[in-house]
């Protein structure tokens, strides 16, 4: 079926040079969208004297507007000014769709709002779980709302994210989509060689910060040091709880059995995953564990927390799930340790190959672009009145900022017509060999 | 807004709104599995989600129920293999039986089903205000007490106060009023905590208390010239609204009352609240004429903010009756004392205490209705451990 070709905005706070899950996502969906013939840019604020426009592989275009990060990555919320600059990159590049990323992040939320007042289709696609009940959740979860109560379609990575974000925003359930996250398995091959099964290698690979479970990790490791003694582990990442995990290693005297390596770049990841047996996840809360996916292809066996999205990322065979608890933890890993001599890593990845694959998920969410353009484009005040369901005081005010960024850009098209933008012409690369870390599947 | 005026209309309010959501929330999940032209035959079909809805909702889950998007999706014909094997209630015109869609994210795109397709397990592990305590209208009334019962010593304090400003109790009274406090406080402390001994007493308050006393004795002459440059108008009004921080930030729960054995961090607010009070009765303190007077009303004062909250804890805990009378006859000693001094101060503490008692239970309850708390596989899993850093 020769599908319509798109021209798609990629806009989020997070992307390249940030190694991240939700950078990866970018970048990969991107590239497979690029070979279905799709055009991709994508707008992100500058890193460093990063700034201006770049080139990636594929032809895939980058903005890195001339903004400062503010905190956590996220550039400073400025409601308006941005209007200007995002107008002139979706009139040069000739944009039919919008596409979010991530909740937290402003730039999103910013660029969707002014895509809208242009009249622009747009697309969300949100990757964390968020709570209810703190004063943080709370005002992301308004931001949200107003986000998504004009949206044309969403995107969630998991089921368990589909029934958070559809409770958080308000949105119908048939408007979220369900695309998961992908992973490389071209580039997460497991060893030629596999590792001596005499000594059991547990790899522990995450930032070591309260929501990724490094207390859980400080209870589980002594216990399971001291319940079998061949087993050995590796801890990569960094954070604020590795001064726990390092007081850990010096209280049971573990430093020969537990080795710490600091900061893993992500190059270097699956050098670390090789050299192990079973890979631990102990989160406190994931919409979807890439970490997971990568290890997996890796021909490891994996032993996580029951939490959030997890459940469904991975076959039973594959995974061994645990409550975040430190004795349900420590018999999971024993259970893994178990069923270990009956894990092939050839098969796993061979398996994983067939479960994941960003050239799948790029289809899918091609299908959902289709289905965001067909959505029908409504007049303003119909448009607007939207907001006002957002909350009895929130909506008047969301009303109210919808009708003077409309006002704005009326007032930027007379001062600035349309015809004075210069359009882009497209960029034409040559056929692109195979040799590049993406892998074909037909 | 929509259901808000059905509200205002109908008297019984809660059995419609509760109607409204089951309808509605049927029609939605029936809606959602099913293309639109059949789903009328699902109002009557049983969800077994309404049970866990009890009888509160709220506006954020009305509002998804009801749709932020008018302009529904148009929904795709639905073709002969596209219904369902879970439904049970539509006349069997499918012939062929697709594989039953599974909550998993791997495979790619389960066959026969959209990915925006919403099973009928959707929300199935959501669980609504399980941690909602129901309040009966009777105990929050009685729990308020407590919250009146502080209000009127720290009126009486503010009445001990104006008294001794206006120098119609003397020092002298003064210190009997103090001396007989403390003697009182300790007879009710060996009254209720029947597992004092008479060793602990002397060693842990006796001793303590003595030594504050003369370290109050001491310092007096400091306190009587802290503030003699600052004009007195600039003195009520920091004194005023140091109580109000002080009466705001209190911690009415009493958590944090340092009972013999208790072993628990105070909170900031609490910290601050101590600290408001005493900085307010050291500034009244240096509006006094001489050192003993100086002495006597920092002694009263500090005794009552204190010491006075662990006396009403010790109250609590041995009898609630006796402390019910006890707050009782404080309330009534206070208002007589009060509209002795001014008929307008009067009005304003009768109706605060009105207010607090029962205005305040009331309204809790009004809008306990509200309350719509979220809990799910989504939440952020709690360690069941303490970190001990």
């Amino acid at each position: 079926m020769d599908r319509k070709k798109h021209r798609i905005m990629m806009v989020s706070d997070f992307f390249y040079p940030n190694f991240g899950g939700v950078e990866n996502h970018i970048y990969y969906l991107s590239q497979c969208l690029l070979k279905l013939g799709h055009k991709v840019v994508v707008v992100t604020h500058a890193y460093g004297n990063r700034s201006g426009v770049r080139y990636m592989t594929g032809g895939l275009k980058a903005y890195y507007v001339p903004w400062r990060p503010f905190v956590m990555q996220n550039s400073f919320p400025t409601l308006f000014p941005s209007l200007p600059i995002i107008r002139t990159i979706l009139i040069r590049e000739r944009i039919t769709i919008v596409h979010g990323h991530q909740a937290f992040s402003t730039l999103c939320h910013e660029t969707l709002m002014h895509s809208r007042t242009m009249g622009y289709r747009v697309v969300f696609t949100d990757h964390s779980l968020y709570g209810f009940s703190d004063a943080g959740s709370i005002h992301m979860n308004k931001v949200l709302q107003f986000t998504l109560a004009d949206v044309s379609q969403a995107i969630c990575v998991s089921h368990t994210s589909k029934e958070n974000t559809v409770l958080r925003s308000g949105l119908p359930p048939e408007k979220v989509f369900v695309i998961p996250n992908a992973v490389d398995t071209a580039m997460f091959k497991p060893a030629v060689v596999q590792p001596s099964r005499s000594e059991i290698v547990i790899v522990v690979i995450s930032r070591l910060v309260y929501r990724k479970g490094a207390d859980l990790l400080v209870e589980v490791i002594p216990d399971v040091c001291r319940l079998h003694p061949n087993v050995r582990f590796i801890v990569g990442g960094d954070g604020p709880k590795r001064v726990r995990l390092e007081e850990m290693r010096e209280k049971h005297s573990l430093q020969d059995r537990v080795e710490m390596l600091g900061a893993v770049p992500h190059a270097q990841v699956r050098s670390v995953l090789i050299s192990g047996h079973i890979f631990l996840n102990s989160s406190l809360t994931e919409a979807f564990c890439i970490a997971i996916l990568e290890a997996a292809s890796c021909g490891l066996l994996t032993v996580s927390t029951r939490v959030g999205g997890v459940p469904e990322v991975l076959p039973d065979d594959m995974i061994i799930l645990a409550e975040p608890d430190p004795g349900d933890m420590v018999l999971a890993i024993e259970r893994a340790i178990s069923m270990l001599p009956k894990v092939d890593p050839q098969v796993m990845h061979h398996r994983m190959r067939e479960l994941y694959n960003w050239h799948d998920v790029a289809k899918r969410t091609e299908i959902v672009y289709d289905r965001a353009l067909k959505c029908p484009n409504q007049n303003l005040l119909e448009r607007v009145s939207r907001y006002l369901y957002c909350g009895v005081w929130a909506g008047k005010l969301f009303f109210l900022v919808m009708i003077v960024d409309f006002l704005f850009w009326r007032l930027l098209e007379l001062w600035q017509p349309a015809e004075d933008i210069e359009e882009m012409p497209d960029l034409t690369l040559p056929h692109i060999s195979n040799k590049e870390t993406l892998q074909e599947t037909e | 807004m929509f259901w808000r005026t059905l509200n205002e209309r109908n008297p019984n309010r809660v059995a419609l709104r509760l109607a409204l959501h089951r309808r509605r929330l049927t029609q939605v999940l029936s809606a959602a599995a099913v293309p639109a032209p059949q789903h009328r035959r699902f109002f009557l079909f049983p969800v077994s989600r309404t049970q866990k809805l009890g009888r509160f909702s709220s506006a954020l889950h009305l509002r998804w129920l009801l749709g932020t998007d008018p302009e529904a999706q148009p929904r795709k014909k639905p073709e002969t293999s596209k219904l369902l094997v879970m439904d049970h209630h539509l006349a069997s015109d499918s012939p062929q039986v697709r594989p039953r869609w599974r909550k998993v994210a791997y495979g790619g795109m389960q066959p026969g089903f959209d990915d925006n397709h919403t099973d009928e397990s959707f929300l199935e592990g959501m669980v609504m205000n399980a941690n909602v305590v129901r309040r009966d209208m009777l105990k929050v009334m009685l729990d308020s007490v407590s919250i009146s019962e502080y209000l009127c010593i720290v009126a009486l304090v503010v009445l001990v106060w104006t008294y001794t400003l206006e120098s119609t109790i003397d020092e002298s009274r003064l210190l009997c009023i103090d001396v007989s406090l403390l003697v009182l406080g300790f007879l009710i402390l060996l009254f209720t905590q029947e597992k004092i001994s008479l060793s602990i007493l002397v060693h842990h308050y006796f001793l303590n208390i003595s030594f504050f006393i003369m370290g109050l004795y001491v310092l007096a002459p400091i306190y009587q010239t802290l503030t003699r440059s600052i004009s007195s108008d600039s003195i009520w009004a920091l004194t005023v609204s140091l109580l109000v921080i002080h009466l705001f930030l209190h911690d009415y729960s009493e958590s944090t009352v340092n009972a013999p054995g208790a072993l628990k961090n105070p909170a900031l607010t609490s910290c601050i609240s101590v600290n408001a009070s005493v900085v307010a009765s050291v500034f009244i303190a240096s509006r006094l004429p001489s050192r003993l007077h100086v002495f006597a009303i920092m002694l009263f004062s500090l005794q009552v903010f204190l010491f006075g909250p662990l006396v009403t804890y010790c109250i609590k805990k041995y009898s609630f009756r006796l402390h019910l009378c006890f707050s009782i006859s404080l309330m009534v000693v206070t208002l007589r004392f009060v509209y002795m001094l001014h008929c307008l101060l009067f009005v304003l503490l009768l109706s605060l205490l009105v207010f607090v008692n029962v205005v305040c239970p009331y309204w809790l309850i009004r809008i306990q209705e509200y309350k719509f708390e979220i809990n799910g596989p989504w939440d952020e899993a709690k360690l069941c451990f303490a970190i001990t850093d």
